[in-house]
């Protein structure tokens, strides 16, 4: 069957039109969250004390997405009585709209840190320490939002099996900065929010698989939450 | 993926039938043949099966290799179904696929129609229903039905209920009677509203309550299963609402099949549903199954309302 064709061709149009409406809000929504985590890294490794400032205020937009986006949700839910992948897609929906938000709120932190650090005249080189992790995780973010708007399964399990090298760089970040530490104690205030945003950059990836599993419930009706990911292959093969 | 790449084919193939089946039809005729059962169709048969799980370990009811006739014209092709014993099966589907005229092949209720042919195996219980020597009163007494409409007799309110008991002998005597009348009420939950006008017209009752009405007259004779052809169709979402609840409470005693059109009706009342295509049985499952998780894309087709 064609996943891609899968809001139109209802006998009433108009269902057509608010399930269209309901994705591309979703839509705007990651693509906003996205360029928050983006502005978020770029303010961090650059020292860019305006733009952390814009990304720490940022949030707002999203949040009111958020809510536009439930509204509509449960607009569907009372007057359309969805059923099978209609129901699931609203299903997915209010739970990716509840990550999405959730990796607002980390870049929005990142912000804050990073406008302390740029603020901060002792501030270091190791603020780009992250900036490799925190692409990896960017393009995690922009792989699974594009999995959702192609509702493309295989794509969204690919993202899910790349959070692994996020993890170990994570780890070994902690460990980086963790040297550091030890070796200049002057610094610790600073190498502590450089880490804070590596562990935030880090949740970005979490919420990032958390969307590429809702992108398999709502294409497949397999629920692959808490599972391996040889456990989320092997069931998709199946 | 649960749809697999023949179930697609298979949807698609519905379409090119639909064609074919009027060319076929008017083949038929020009050799004047009076068989409506041609090589052709014996082959189209084949080449569906039901996906999802038709039979159940403890059946009520069987069907097994179901084909109706009207005339030529072929109304159910090849469907085998069991009914489960004190469950509540739930038959949907767009209209004309076929889900009433099945119903209607478990108590026989076709036979009336004459130029209606039903062909396959029917069991009650293990016993065959379409044998020589059934007799069609008593299948009708043992397998109930409530119609789309509510058509009480028109008598009082004791009499409409009364009438099944006193043909099949079930009362002794007037106070045995009583007994059955109030039970019969009190089970499809009437009695409390109409115990003081027993003796009124049961047409001047409320259509809800004539339809609980009617399923009181068909509990009076005790059946065991009771088929429902959309009997809430014709009543307000109240009156709806207590007929569901009432048949929630009736699968405690009764098996019951149920033809709806509501698909909310049937995701509420129902623990099996089955999904009927012209003359089809595409699927059979659980009800929670069927609508978050249809494995045929014509189920999901229906039930998402994408038929256009």
């Amino acid at each position: 069957m064609d996943k891609s064709q899968h809001t139109d061709q209802h006998t009433s149009q108009r269902f057509d039109a608010e399930l269209e409406a309901l994705r591309s809000s979703v839509l705007t929504m990651g693509g906003l969250v996205e360029r928050q985590c983006r502005q978020a890294l770029e303010a961090l490794s650059k020292g860019d004390g305006e733009l952390a400032g814009i990304v720490a205020r940022s949030d707002r937009e999203v949040n009111s997405l958020e809510l536009q986006i439930s509204a509509q949700c449960t607009d569907i839910l009372a007057l359309r009585q969805p059923a099978a992948r209609d129901l699931r897609t609203v299903i997915a929906i209010i739970r990716l709209v509840a990550n999405l938000e959730r990796i607002g709120d980390e870049a929005a932190k990142i912000g804050r840190k990073a406008l302390k650090l740029a603020d901060d005249a002792g501030r270091n080189s190791y603020c780009s320490e992250p900036q490799h992790m925190g692409e990896g995780v960017c393009s995690m973010l922009r792989g699974a939002l594009d999995a959702f708007a192609r509702l493309d399964v295989d794509a969204a399990i690919e993202v899910i099996a790349r959070d692994k090298e996020i993890d170990r760089e994570f780890k070994s970040l902690n460990r980086l900065l963790m040297t550091h530490m030890m070796e200049q104690p002057q610094r610790v205030k600073n190498l502590l929010r450089i880490n804070s945003c590596a562990r935030a950059l880090e949740r970005v990836g979490d919420h990032a698989v958390n969307l590429c599993e809702e992108v398999i419930y709502l294409v497949e009706g397999n629920d692959v939450r808490h599972l391996s990911l040889d456990e989320v292959r092997r069931r998709h093969g199946s | 993926m649960l749809v697999t790449e023949a179930d697609y084919l298979l949807a698609a193939g519905e379409k090119k039938m639909k064609s074919s089946e009027s060319k076929g039809a008017a083949a038929t005729r020009e050799v004047g043949n009076k068989r409506s059962l041609d090589i052709r169709e014996h082959v189209e048969q084949d080449d569906y099966r039901t996906i999802g799980s038709p039979f159940v370990d403890d059946a009520k009811m069987t069907a097994r290799n179901v084909n109706v006739f009207y005339d030529e014209k072929q109304a159910i092709t090849n469907v085998s179904l069991d009914i489960g014993r004190n469950e509540v099966i739930a038959m949907i589907g767009p209209s004309g696929c076929g889900k009433s005229t099945f119903l209607r092949t478990l108590n026989r209720m076709n036979d009336i129609i004459p130029s209606c042919r039903v062909q396959g195996e029917f069991a009650l219980d293990g016993e065959d229903i379409y044998g020589e020597e059934q007799d069609t009163v008593l299948l009708r007494a043992r397998v109930g039905m409530v119609f789309q409409k509510p058509n009480p007799f028109p008598k009082s309110i004791y009499e409409n209920v009364a009438y099944g008991p006193r043909i099949h002998g079930l009362a002794h005597n007037k106070s045995e009677m009583d007994e059955i009348v109030e039970d019969s009420l009190r089970r499809a939950s009437l009695f409390e509203e109409v115990k003081e006008q027993l003796d009124k017209p049961g047409t001047g009752l409320s259509g809800g309550q004539q339809q609980r009405l009617c399923i009181a007259r068909a509990i009076a004779v005790s059946p065991e299963v009771i088929l429902m052809d959309e009997p809430c169709s014709a009543l307000d979402p109240i009156a709806t609402a207590r007929i569901e609840e009432l048949i929630d409470e009736l699968k405690e005693n009764y098996t019951i099949a149920i033809v709806t059109h509501s698909m909310q009706q049937a995701a509420r009342v129902s623990q099996r549903t089955a999904y009927f295509h012209m003359g089809k049985l595409i699927e059979v499952g659980d009800t929670k199954q069927i609508f978050t998780m249809p494995a045929h894309q014509l189920t999901e087709n229906y039930i998402t309302g994408r038929f256009g």
